[in-house]
């Protein structure tokens, strides 16, 4: 028992590794924040992108659906790898020039960056689903409403439909956020001294996981209390659902347009 | 209800036109194997409060969206203002139609995450480019026209149904449509909350407003109506005044329609 609680707790190694795994930590949340914000909006983008009508764009919508079901559909490992990979060669053989192959970005190393890229790639596929179960969930009696007084598609999406559809979909986007924290810590593989990598570094020096407990308390620290806003939220919702489904007011939902299908849940959010 | 702050009967524009406002030639439309419309004839002349009555499933609903191009017709023409606006020989595009033609839908559609001038103001910015300060003081009158002055800034979960829908006629109104169309507009209200719905809708025919309305309302058909229109089965059955129509009906399908209708 003394050896279980002696591998794992001694806090004379936490405090003696506290600075390193601190720096390491800070790294995973300057990825996370960085990836979050634009997996965030390059998944809204792809969401609308699909949702164009017309079949003049169909092979826009195709390639976005493609695009969605390989980046789900992969390892987040393989492509740090392709990534990383075809970057760094691509600027050895002159084909991109080393500002891009080789990003150095506001003082961030080169495998940061390369993080960043491929968390937003796939990270970004993840969150079209979602924001694509929300625009479906919006009346599509908005959508008619919208239009009838001369709205654009565009214009529709922008200002009627998408406002309604992130909200519903806060929660779901939050999770993904959650994972996308704790991705953060497969960089470490391509060099990136993230949280996890510099408890490894004390554990591998001292045979000693103290150190990786520790970042397992700072990840805790942050994804424990976004876990209580999505349950908040969530429930927040609900009341409202099941104040507006009882008689009076309410938003009306009720009976599907004879042409559209029936709106459905948030499926797979 | 306050008068004054006149509603727009669709000014501008249509002086240089005299023919029928809207005609609809064998308009027929389906969905896969479903024949919901098999071939509509009218004319609606400019200031014509005409209603739709009908069976469910007669087709009514898809005729409104049939004119405002939501569910554009697969055959048969819709001249607007003179001007086809369906099929290949279109003169005139959707924003010709969707800025000329305003609808109210039954189940509301108000914006829920704007407060009710919100609802009026966001398209009269959006597409129709006006100032903030303009619109807002258009949609202003208009709620205050329909009796929703003091329910401005209030979003539409906290409205009734009625309001809800008088909302929805200002923001139709809000882009002077010179057609309004209304989707049995107080089907799905409490019956307490009709009577100030329908007292609008008056209104706004007797300013002269062209209408078409699809109900179930036969006293607001009666006392309203220029013409009424019976449908059934994706047809026109039989048109006339109210007084026609509703009074002495002359086809047995009407006549069997109003039976189950009026008889209690």
């Amino acid at each position: 028992m003394d050896f279980i609680r002696e591998y794992y707790f001694d806090f004379g190694i936490m405090g003696d590794n506290f600075d390193a795994i601190l720096d390491g930590f800070w790294l995973t949340i300057k990825l996370w924040v960085i990836s979050g914000v634009l997996s965030l909006l390059w998944g809204l983008l792809l969401a609308v992108l699909r949702q164009l009508p017309g079949k003049a764009v169909a092979p826009i919508r195709w390639l976005t659906i493609a695009y969605i079901d390989v980046f789900r559909g992969v390892p987040l490992l393989l492509v740090l790898f392709l990534v990383s990979g075809f970057l760094s060669a691509a600027q050895a053989e002159d084909v991109i020039p080393e500002a891009i192959g080789l990003p150095t970005w506001f003082g961030e190393t080169s495998p940061f960056w390369y993080g960043v890229i491929s968390l937003t790639l796939t990270y970004g596929a993840y969150m079209a689903e979602v924001y694509r179960a929300g625009i479906e969930a919006v009346p599509r009696g908005q959508t008619e409403a919208a239009r009838s007084v001369g709205m654009s598609h565009g214009q529709a999406m922008r200002y009627i439909i998408v406002p309604q559809a992130v909200r519903k979909v806060i929660p779901p986007l939050l999770n993904d956020l959650i994972a996308l924290m704790k991705d953060t810590s497969l960089v470490s593989v391509i060099g990136a001294l993230e949280v996890v990598q510099a408890g490894f570094d004390v554990q591998t020096a001292e045979f000693n996981g103290s150190g990786l407990v520790l970042g397992a308390l700072f990840f805790l620290a942050v994804t424990i209390p976004l876990a209580r806003v999505v349950d908040w939220l969530i429930s927040r919702e609900q009341a409202k659902t099941q104040r507006g489904a009882g008689p009076g007011p309410g938003e009306g939902e009720g009976e599907a347009q004879p042409s559209g299908p029936p709106t459905t849940g948030m499926a797979g959010a | 209800m306050e008068a004054n702050a006149p509603i727009p009967a669709g000014e501008g524009a249509q002086e240089s036109y005299s023919g029928p406002m809207l005609s609809l030639e064998n308009v027929c439309k389906r969905f896969g194997d479903l024949e919901v419309l098999r071939g509509v004839n009218f004319d609606v002349k400019r200031g014509e409060v005409v209603c739709v009555i009908g069976p469910s499933g007669s087709g009514k609903s898809t005729l409104l969206r049939c004119v405002n191009l939501l569910e554009p017709p697969e055959e048969g023409r819709i001249l607007l203002e003179g001007k086809e606006i369906t099929g290949k020989d279109a003169v005139e595009g959707i924003d010709f139609v969707r800025r000329r033609v305003g609808m109210v839908f039954q189940q509301f559609n108000l914006f829920p995450h704007m407060s009710a001038l919100q609802n009026v103001c966001i398209a009269q910015e959006k597409v129709l480019d006006r100032k903030t300060a303009e619109a807002r003081e258009k949609a202003q009158a208009l709620l205050t026209r329909v009796g929703m002055a003091d329910k401005v800034d209030q979003y539409p979960d906290r409205l009734s149904g009625g309001q809800q829908q008088r909302v929805a006629i200002a923001r139709a109104l809000a882009m002077d449509p010179h057609v309004m169309l209304f989707d049995e507009v107080t089907s799905a209200l409490d019956p307490e909350l009709v009577k100030e719905v329908l007292d609008v809708m008056r209104e706004l025919a007797e300013e002269g407003m062209t209408m078409i309305v699809v109900t179930h309302e036969m006293g607001f058909a009666r006392e309203v109506a220029s013409r009424v229109v019976f449908m059934d089965q994706g047809r026109v059955v039989e048109e006339g005044t109210p007084a026609e129509v509703l009074g002495n009906p002359q086809q047995e399908r009407t006549k069997r329609f109003l039976g189950l209708v009026l008889e209690h």
